[in-house]
C-alpha cells in the first residue's frame, strides 16, 4: 500500500486549477470529466510521478461546512514542503497571494499559511 | 487578529520549544550533517558543531526532529544515494560516495528503507516517468512510494 493521491476540496475546479498552476506553480497530471466535475490532479513540477493532489469539488453539503470550521479557525487544510520558505512568501505575495500567517520558526521547521482562493488555508513548510 | 490556529502554534511553540538559541543550535547541526554526510562524522563531531555536549545534544536534537543524529545522518545519505543512483553511479559507487562503508550494509538498508536494492531501484525510476522527462531523485517509483525517508 502507498499514497498515491490526496486531495483538498474546492468550491470551483476550474479556479482552483488556475490558483494550483498558475500562482503556486504545480503542473496539471490528470483531468478526467465525470459529469458536473472532472478528477481533476496536480503534480509538482520536479515529482511529476509522485503524490497526486486531487481538486475535489465541494459537491457534498456537510464537506463545506467541515472546510468552513477549518477556514473560520485557520486550519490549514494541507501542508506542502518548499526549499525556502521566505523566498516563497515574497514571490506569492507578489503575486497577490493572501498569507493568514507570514513565515514562522516551530521547532525546527518554519512555517507559513496562505489561503488558496478555493475555501482553504494551505501550509508552507520548510524543514 | 491571529487565527486559532496561530493561537495554538504560539502556545504550544511557548511550551515545547522555549529557548530560541537551542533551534540555532540543532539548525547549525543539521547544516553540518548536510555538508559533511560523506565523512566519517559522529556524534562527537555532531555535538561540537552544535556547541553543547553529547548527551545535551542528542536529547535536544530528539526534541527538535524525532529521531536522533545518527538516523538523520542515515537519511541523508540515503538521499543522496538515490541521487546518485539514479545519475547512473553503481550500487559501490553511491555507497562509498555518501559515506558508507559496507557495500552489503548500504545494500541491506537501501532495501530496507526502499523497498528493493539500489539498482532496482535505478532501473524502476528510469522507467516511471509519463512526462517525457529524465527521472528526478524524487521520481516516485515503486521503491519510492514505499520508503519512509
Amino acid at each position: 500500500m502507498n499514497i498515491k493521491v490526496t486531495s483538498v476540496m474546492v468550491t470551483d475546479q476550474a479556479r482552483a486549477l488556475q490558483f494550483y498552476t498558475e500562482v503556486l506553480g504545480f503542473v496539471k497530471k490528470t483531468d478526467i470529466p465525470l459529469g458536473e466535475h472532472s478528477w481533476l490532479t496536480v503534480v509538482a513540477p520536479d515529482e511529476r510521478d509522485g503524490v497526486e493532489l486531487l481538486l475535489e469539488p465541494l459537491g457534498f453539503a456537510p464537506a463545506r461546512t467541515y472546510q468552513q470550521a477549518l477556514f473560520e479557525a485557520g486550519i490549514p487544510l494541507a501542508t506542502f514542503n518548499v526549499a525556502d520558505v521566505q523566498r516563497e512568501y515574497e514571490r506569492l505575495l507578489a503575486l497577490g497571494v493572501r498569507f493568514s500567517m507570514p513565515p514562522t520558526p516551530m521547532g525546527a521547521v518554519t512555517l507559513a499559511v496562505l489561503d488558496d482562493t478555493c475555501g482553504n488555508y494551505i501550509q508552507l513548510v520548510q524543514v | 487578529m491571529s487565527s486559532y490556529y496561530q493561537q495554538e502554534l504560539h502556545r504550544l511553540r511557548a511550551i515545547v520549544f522555549p529557548h530560541a538559541h537551542r533551534r540555532q543550535q540543532v539548525l547549525q547541526a543539521r547544516q553540518f550533517i548536510e555538508a559533511h554526510y560523506a565523512e566519517p562524522i559522529g556524534l562527537p563531531d555532531v555535538a561540537a558543531a552544535a556547541g553543547c555536549s553529547r548527551f545535551h545534544f542528542l536529547r535536544l536534537f530528539r526534541q527538535y526532529y524525532g529521531r536522533t543524529p545518527h538516523q538523520y545522518l542515515t537519511t541523508v545519505r540515503l538521499r543522496e544515494a538515490r541521487r546518485l543512483l539514479l545519475a547512473g553511479a553503481s550500487a559501490t559507487e553511491a555507497c562509498f560516495a555518501v559515506g558508507f562503508d559496507s557495500v552489503s550494509s548500504f545494500t541491506a538498508l537501501f532495501r530496507q528503507q526502499m523497498g528493493c536494492p539500489p539498482r532496482t531501484f535505478a532501473v524502476r525510476a528510469g522507467q516511471k516517468s509519463n512526462f517525457g522527462e529524465a527521472p528526478r531523485p524524487e521520481a516516485a517509483d515503486s521503491c519510492a512510494q514505499n520508503a519512509s525517508l
